[in-house]
């Protein structure tokens, strides 16, 4: 199984999460405002292609109605199968070390 | 509202990741963002949000693999395969192609990589130089919360700026948006501490402190303690602390000397502590002077008679700010003028305390950075027309990769690799250049600029080199680059070189270059005629004395005396022996040096008018009946002091010249003063620059030291035609003949105190000097280079004028115009560029209009000379053309 990063997994875990279909500004957007993350616009891309690269997603190039996008298409992002067990391989890890951990503070 | 993004924006990204249908998505991303970020904040932030998404994206589009390419399954199938293959798509391979080719043509690389490494070297050093001073926090902490409290606005010299110490009790009181005011003594160099005890007797530079400055300045000593409370009281238990330098260099780092005595002029005081190496008192506050030692600087009444004495260091309480706290120190004033009319000396001025030290050399600093920027530039042109002029040979190897399907973004980004890559070359040899440069300047003495010693090329150093070596690369390259990639593969493969249209765009933009280049080059050449004008005038100002062969000693008496009687004949004797020492033609005894330190008292003249509190300030001076004549002040009016100027005499003062004007209408002798107990004026003398070359003279008194008990270390002025080394040793024991211990090593010429006054003129001459002399070189270099190509393209076209009758002379005349004519442009721009530039370089001149005549028009006519030599090369060859064989090989 691909070895996944953990951008790379919110990445992924964004992409699943979209109720609407979800293409990179979305995933940007949610990035930004639930995982208090600054996600420039370049390394996301990277990380897109990189996934890809990987087959853990895949995507439609279509044209998009919508005027502020000038006109450009738009990129309608999924996730194969792979990317889904990538994810579900990756909770089990880390359900795992967080097990019997209690909270995890740095007050106490 | 419109809602299309910046045009050149969204061009240089598209073409920077491509036109596949995933780039374009990246395009339609931003596009939506932008219009977003349009309706919330208004046009003017979304164009500059935009342009600042684009680049950075661009950027990274370009230094690595385009985006949304790492899965070929797009519609154009096998065919884009075999073409990206082809085309080499990678970055590695890319740096291979560019390693070889500048393997290929090592001797143009070298050479490229030499004057960007100039360039570079430049640049990193003013940034090293300026870094400290300007862009570094100050070596304490929460240092953007201290400022310092000057008095007034300096005019009256140190007086000027300094404080009661009753001011620094009453701020302390009442002003509640301060932590902690603190403070020192401003005048230190007037006393001195003679270490006496074991080994080698040596004086010392002691500067008085408030107990709690390192408090408030946050600084924790690095053996022993802080002055505690009680030690910072008048009459407190003598305790010292020492500076880390003296600590190493006199008792070699020994922790143990914390809680032993020194002998300072024979009385005993407790070492409290060491100060930390990186709080160098000296450095920050007072450049060219050495501190050995801290002392205790009570704020008492004692004190505060010693009128305007203490430079104010004040941390900003939590969230109040400069101009909260102005604003109450200034309500405060006018309470405290108001309980008591009489007081005076009252006034603040609050600044930062970064910004105020670094006020006097910001200016400089700027020009430099922008004189480093040109020459950058400069480079930068000069190295775009270089590879330009190499486009026509590079043309076909690029030709060839495009019909075997390599694309045109590609090959720009390979050629921009080779680019980036002498560019950083570069950057290695300008950082060395740097490095010698930085480490010279950092170690020079004399040089009265602060926080010298902590200039080094370091990390945010480093990082700015290879900032600016990559933009110079990407910069360098990139037309270039463009021009060789464009279409035309039939004609580059057929091997024509010559004219057609193609090369005369090629040749406009070549000549446009070399326009721009003189342009620069005019602008630093006019910059630097400025200033080397202004220290002529500087250096030609007269100072009122006669620096040559004279030295002066420091004399402090470790002795205590009782009355102005013994004091004087203490130093008298001295005087003696030294008149006595052979070669030794004047002596005389001065308080205060002319370009050393001051202070300012007032008087008034006995038989004048005066409403309220007015009264003249001046300048005193305590001389000795010998001091005026050693230094070849002239006497103007009336007569100098004689030995019979003493207590028994009456009391007597002599003026300057300007004091005469000023203060008695211009009839001075005769007439008395209020107070110095009446002292009558019996003698004008011309006027001394006492606080810099620059600034205009101001009202000097001179008292006799037979009279008026004002001072406790003197300096000792000698005037002999002997070089001073050889006269030192005997002055030296002519001097320790009256006190044993008395340390006599540090003597200075007179020239060389001139000399530091003007040190940081001479340091931005020097500099810039050096600048406009590597921008006048490229300028020339690029002059030549573009007309050489040109004439060699020429050459079948001249060799038919030649054919068809025209002279050697004329084909001369053809190509020296061309070269004058774009010289003529490149100077009108640049003279206009300096106009505009004025602004930045007045506050730095000093007799000179920053639009003066002469030097625009001698720097303009330098710069013509240059071109029209550099051009006279190219002119020559052209009319030896063998108009036979250009036939030839144009056939």
């Amino acid at each position: 199984m691909a070895k996944i990063g953990e951008f790379e997994l919110l990445v992924l875990l964004a992409i699943l999460r979209q109720s609407a279909e979800p293409y990179a500004n979305r995933v940007r957007d949610d990035l930004e405002a639930n995982a208090d993350r600054r996600v420039t616009r370049g390394a996301l891309y990277r990380t897109l292609d990189r996934l890809a690269k990987k087959g853990l997603i895949e995507w439609e190039v279509e044209a998009s109605g919508t005027p502020e996008r000038g006109g450009h298409p738009m990129r309608r992002l999924s996730v194969t199968e792979g990317g889904r067990d990538a994810a579900a391989a990756s909770r089990e890890v880390l359900l795992r070390f967080f097990d019997g951990l209690g909270p995890v503070s740095t007050s106490s | 509202m419109r809602e299309t993004p910046p045009r050149t924006a969204a061009r240089f990204l598209s073409w920077a990741v491509g036109a596949s249908d995933e780039a374009r998505t990246v395009l339609g991303d931003l596009n939506e963002d932008y219009v977003a970020v349009l309706r919330a904040e208004g046009l003017r932030s979304a164009r500059r949000w935009y342009w600042k998404e684009a680049v950075a994206l661009g950027v990274s589009a370009l230094v690595g693999r385009p985006f949304g390419r790492s899965i070929a399954r797009n519609a154009s199938g096998e065919g884009t395969m075999l073409k990206d293959a082809l085309s080499t798509n990678g970055f590695a391979q890319d740096v291979g192609y560019a390693v070889r080719a500048i393997r290929r043509d090592l001797g143009f690389f070298g050479f490229a990589t030499l004057i960007i490494g100039l360039g570079v070297g430049a640049s990193t050093a003013v940034f090293s130089v300026m870094s400290p001073l300007l862009l570094q926090p100050l070596p304490f902490e929460a240092p953007e919360q201290l400022v310092l409290i000057d008095n007034g606005d300096g005019t009256g010299g140190l007086s000027g700026i300094t404080s009661r110490t009753s001011n620094v009790k009453d701020f302390r009181e009442r002003a509640r948006s301060f932590e902690g005011i603190a403070g020192y003594f401003a005048f230190f160099d007037q006393q001195s501490f003679n270490l006496g005890g074991d080994g080698v007797p040596e004086r010392l530079v002691g500067v008085n402190v408030t107990d709690n400055l390192l408090d408030v300045l946050g600084v924790q000593p690095a053996v022993g303690r802080d002055f505690s409370p009680e030690e910072g009281l008048w009459g407190g238990a003598p305790a010292v602390m020492l500076t880390y330098g003296f600590w190493v260099r006199r008792f070699a780092s020994d922790p143990t000397i914390v809680g032993r005595t020194l002998q300072l002029n024979e009385e005993p005081y407790t070492v409290v502590g060491v100060l930390p190496a990186s709080f160098d008192f000296a450095s920050i506050f007072t450049p060219t002077v050495s501190v050995d030692l801290l002392l205790p600087w009570p704020i008492a009444d004692e004190t505060d008679n010693y009128g305007n004495t203490t430079t104010m260091v004040a941390r900003l309480a939590p969230g109040a700010t400069i101009e909260n706290a102005q604003a109450e120190l200034e309500s405060i004033v006018v309470a405290l003028e108001e309980a008591d009319p009489e007081r005076w000396g009252l006034g603040a001025r609050t600044s930062g305390l970064q910004e105020r030290i670094a006020r006097p050399f910001r200016s400089g600093m700027l020009l430099l950075a922008a004189a480093a920027g040109l020459v950058m530039l400069i480079v930068c042109v000069n190295l775009s027309n270089m590879l330009l002029a190499r486009s026509p040979r590079r043309r076909r190897e690029m030709a060839i990769r495009r019909t075997l399907g390599a694309t045109r973004d590609r090959l720009v980004r390979q050629l921009l690799i080779e680019s980036t890559a002498f560019s950083l070359m570069g950057a290695v040899v300008g950082l060395a250049l740097a490095r010698i440069a930085t480490g010279f300047v950092s170690t020079s003495a004399g040089l009265e600029i602060p926080l010298l010693s902590s200039i080094s090329v370091d990390a945010t150093a480093l990082l700015f080199t290879v900032a600016i070596a990559l933009a110079a690369g990407l910069a360098v390259g990139i037309i270039p680059a463009l021009q060789v990639s464009e279409g035309g593969e039939a004609s580059a493969l057929g091997g024509s070189t010559r004219g057609g249209s193609g090369s005369r765009g090629a040749r406009r933009l070549r000549e446009a270059l070399v326009v721009a280049e003189v342009a620069l080059a005019c602008v630093i050449l006019v910059f630097g005629g400025l200033v080397l004008r202004s220290f002529q005038q500087v250096m030609d100002v007269d100072i009122g004395f006669e620096p040559d062969d004279v030295v002066a000693w420091t004399l402090g008496s470790s002795r205590t005396f009782d009355t102005l009687p013994e004091i004087n004949a203490f130093f008298s004797e001295i005087v003696t022996n030294v008149s006595a020492v052979p070669g030794v033609e004047a002596v005389g005894l001065v308080d205060a040096m002319p370009l050393g330190t001051n202070r300012t008292w007032g008087t008034r003249v006995a038989d004048k008018e005066y409403s309220g509190n007015e009264n003249e300030s001046f300048f005193p001076h305590m001389v000795d009946h010998r001091y005026m004549m050693a230094m070849e002040i002239p006497l103007l009016e009336g007569r100098y002091f004689d030995a019979s100027d003493t207590q028994d005499g009456p009391p007597v003062v002599i003026v300057n010249e300007r004091a005469a004007r000023a203060m008695f209408g211009g009839d001075a002798v005769g007439r008395s003063l209020e107070n110095f107990g009446g002292a009558r004026v019996v003698g004008v003398v011309g006027d001394v620059k006492h606080r810099s070359l620059e600034l205009e003279g101001d009202n000097e008194l001179y008292f006799p030291m037979g009279q008026v008990w004002q001072f406790q270390t003197v300096d000792m002025v000698v005037r002999s035609s002997l070089p001073p080394a050889s006269i030192a040793d005997a002055v030296g024991s002519a001097i320790r003949r009256v006190e044993a211990q008395m340390p006599t090593e540090d003597y200075r010429t007179l020239e060389s105190v001139v000399e530091r006054s003007v040190s940081p003129r001479r340091f931005t001459l020097r500099l810039l000097i050096a600048f406009a002399a590597s921008a006048l070189l490229l300028a020339s270099l690029g002059i030549y280079g573009v007309l050489s190509y040109s004439v060699s393209e020429q050459i079948p076209e001249i060799g038919i004028r030649m054919a068809l009758g025209e002279s050697a002379e004329g084909i001369r005349r053809t190509v020296v115009t061309h070269t004058m004519l774009l010289a003529g442009i490149g100077v009108f721009i640049g003279t206009l560029g300096s106009f505009a530039g004025t602004r930045l370089i007045s506050s730095l001149l000093y007799g000179v209009e920053p639009t003066d005549p002469l030097t625009f028009g001698t720097m303009i006519a330098l710069l013509l000379i240059v071109a029209l030599v550099s051009g006279l090369v190219p002119a020559i060859r052209a009319s030896r053309t063998d108009s036979a064989s250009a036939l030839r090989s144009a056939a």
